[in-house]
């Protein structure tokens, strides 16, 4: 007889019915994946980031592939939180996986503003606070290369998010990604989220001209997989274990043995992103798949997984 | 804008190759057919619509097949999905046939040319809106550069078999010869009567070729080709509409014509992909709201292909 294999987490306090996600960027506001795979099937869901105001994104091209990754430079394009509110609320009211709202914002104030009004909203289990992003020219990125910057913007939108939890994401372009890390968790952060995109370059060498509108992008799946594993791995030892912070891993995933390399890593969940472009039931078929794994090994309780990297 | 969730099934679907048939130096036309649930699917298919392909595990043709111009290209590992629209759909014993006609131009088209008979794709589609048919037209003209005839071959076909008061007249342009995607021209007396393209011919939709260098039909620019005729067309704009599908470049013209000589116009665009179902933000295309300097972005995969030329802000 099968062995009952538990793969509930405990995600800074909220119990998550398995450890995936699907990331912000790639799977729409709500249920717009809902045709193509069971979005009830997730253990959690981030939304397209979303700003106070409604925003255009970036001229064309926005996107271009590259060995075994694409890079983006959508810009932030969405719809803007009253549309959010009244459009997609509703929707993620019925979606079982816990909803987190990626915010973001050119200015500490609309980061927190985005926050606020959605507080107290019983169908949003949290906040993904985006100051990662490499494709806007104002704020993104800019907060999360800077630990006082990263203090002031956590602290400012933790407030602003009453009890709801706040998952700070990480750009892994950074020196030292623990050092931004600790400043967020010391600021108030309940969870942290890594890694956004790596800020990278295709040149036409035709026109000897950046092929992307935006000059950069942010470099995303398969190719950037073992650089986040290791980076995940890193903040876990540095930062997060000892603090006893959870991370949701990403960068790359693609399967369930994907999913398992970030957990032994030390993540406690993981975010699927790029690959639900091509295939949009991956994340429902890699909750299958952890299943599966841990029955093979013998693992009762997916706990025991997580951060056990055997050394030496 | 709520335009997701549609109750429309848009797979992923496998579907089986019946042949992969080379009909020009670069271009091929894949056959593939559903069963069951994606036949339902692809059976409404509308002319314009397209589906997006993962050709990820599709092997490359051997390196002494590999045009020297892609040997750098085949090298990249591809990761997602290549949008295609389709030249024909036919639904026989409960099976639906589709046919594409695709041009090689990198690595996953490459490998696209070693699929054969018996091989399965997977697929996403159908997808996007696909071109709609106003009432009270009289002549549709449809004009397509280089690998755009696909989607308009299959128009023509809808035209004759559904709007019998339309009658279809086809202008298609390529840069020579070579790189018209069509099989078989047809003799000297039906291009005479203006039957230049067998395709289009077994519609009874009559055809003008144009090539850049001459090497067939009109010497210049398609469009050239087509304001030529247009001087000399007999009805009144509002009679008629023009479809156009190719190079943007050549679509900026089209759409200008049409603006000039006041005739409706839809064109179907295209734009790097990622997701194809309107998730990723990708594929924006500038449009211009109604009586306001601003502008918008739609998704092309979404809220196209297939626009109103009005709507559509090149970039110059
Ligand atoms: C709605 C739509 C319908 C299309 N229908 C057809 C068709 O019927 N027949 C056909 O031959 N081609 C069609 N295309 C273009 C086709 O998708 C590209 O030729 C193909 O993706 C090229 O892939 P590759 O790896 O061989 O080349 P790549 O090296 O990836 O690209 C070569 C060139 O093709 C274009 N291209 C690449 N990827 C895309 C993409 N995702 N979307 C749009 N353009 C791209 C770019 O201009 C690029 O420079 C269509 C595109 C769209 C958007
Ligand atoms: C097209 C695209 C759009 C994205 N949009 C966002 C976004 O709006 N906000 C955000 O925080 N991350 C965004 N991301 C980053 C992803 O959420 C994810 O962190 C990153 O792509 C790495 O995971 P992956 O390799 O599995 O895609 C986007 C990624 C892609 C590819
Ligand atoms: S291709 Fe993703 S939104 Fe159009």
């Amino acid at each position: 007889m099968e062995e009952a294999v538990d793969i509930s987490v405990d995600f800074a306090g909220i119990r998550l019915a398995n450890p995936v996600f699907t990331a912000s960027g790639t799977c729409g506001y709500a249920d717009e994946l809902a045709d193509f795979t069971d979005v009830n099937a997730l253990g959690g869901f981030i939304t397209k980031s979303i700003t106070l105001k409604p925003k255009k994104g970036n001229a064309t091209p926005r996107i271009v592939e590259t060995d075994s990754g694409m890079l983006n430079a959508i810009g932030w394009a969405n719809i803007g939180l009253d549309k959010f509110i009244e459009e997609k609320l509703p929707i993620i009211e019925k979606m079982s996986a816990a909803v987190f709202v990626n915010v973001a914002g050119e200015s500490i104030d609309e980061y927190a503003a985005v926050a606020e009004h959605l507080a107290g909203e019983a169908a949003i289990a949290g906040f993904e606070l985006n100051i990662s992003c490499p494709n806007v020219a104002k704020g993104g990125i800019t907060f999360g290369t800077d630990a006082v910057q990263v203090t002031e913007i956590t602290s400012a939108v933790k407030k602003a998010a009453g009890e709801k939890i706040l998952m700070v994401k990480l750009s892994p372009n950074v020196t030292d990604i623990s050092v931004i890390a600790r400043a967020a968790v010391e600021a108030g952060a309940d969870a942290l989220s890594l890694v956004n995109t790596f800020t990278a370059m295709v040149i036409d060498i035709e026109t000897g001209k950046p092929v992307l509108a935006n000059k950069t992008g942010g470099l995303s799946g398969p190719a950037i997989k073992p650089i986040a594993v290791y980076l995940v791995n890193k903040v876990y030892n540095e930062v997060a274990k000892n603090r006893g912070i959870p991370i949701l891993g990403s960068g790359g995933i693609r399967t369930a043995s994907d999913a398992v390399e970030f957990i032994i890593a030390g993540a406690t969940a993981v975010a699927v992103g790029t690959a639900n472009f091509i295939e949009p039931g991956c994340a429902a078929k890699i909750v299958e798949g952890i299943k599966k794994y841990c029955v093979r090994k013998k693992i009762t309780n997916i706990k025991e997984l997580t951060g056990s990297l055997g050394i030496g | 804008m709520a335009k997701n969730h549609s109750a429309a099934n848009r797979g992923p679907f496998n579907a089986v190759i019946s042949a992969n048939k080379q009909i020009g130096q670069r271009f091929y036309r894949l056959s593939l057919g559903f069963e069951s649930a994606g036949a339902k699917a692809f059976a409404k298919l509308k002319p314009g619509q397209f589906a997006q392909l993962d050709l990820a595990d599709t092997p490359l043709p051997p390196s002494k097949d590999i045009p020297e111009d892609l040997v750098d290209a085949a090298r990249r590992k591809i990761l997602l999905r290549r949008p295609f629209s389709f030249s024909d759909v036919i639904n026989k014993d409960r099976k639906t046939l589709v046919d594409i006609l695709y041009r090689v131009v990198g690595p996953a088209t490459l490998r696209m040319t070693t699929l054969s008979a018996g091989d399965s794709v997977n697929i996403i589609g159908p997808l996007g809106n696909g071109f709609w048919v106003p009432r009270g037209k009289k002549q549709a003209l449809l004009v397509t550069g280089g690998m755009g005839a696909g989607p308009l071959l299959h128009l023509a076909k809808v035209l004759t078999a559904d709007h019998h008061g339309i009658e279809a007249i086809a202008f298609a342009g390529a840069k020579t010869e070579k790189e018209l995607p069509f099989e078989g021209q047809l003799d000297e007396i039906s291009q005479e009567l203006g039957f230049s393209l067998a395709e289009f011919a077994r519609y009874g939709v009559e055809s003008l070729v144009a090539t850049d260098d001459g090497s067939a039909g009109f010497a210049g620019p398609v469009t050239d080709c087509f304001s030529e005729w247009l001087g000399r067309a007999g009805l009144a704009g509002k009679d008629m509409i023009i479809y156009s599908c190719g190079p943007e470049q050549m679509l900026a013209k089209v759409a200008e014509i049409a603006e000039k000589r006041n005739i409706d116009c839809q064109l179907s665009m295209e734009r790097m992909m990622a997701c194809g179902i309107g998730i990723c933000q990708s594929c924006a295309v500038e449009c211009k709201v109604n009586g306001s300097s601003e502008t918008v972005y739609k998704m092309c995969c979404e809220d196209g292909p297939v626009f109103d030329a009005k709507e559509i802000v090149f970039s110059s």
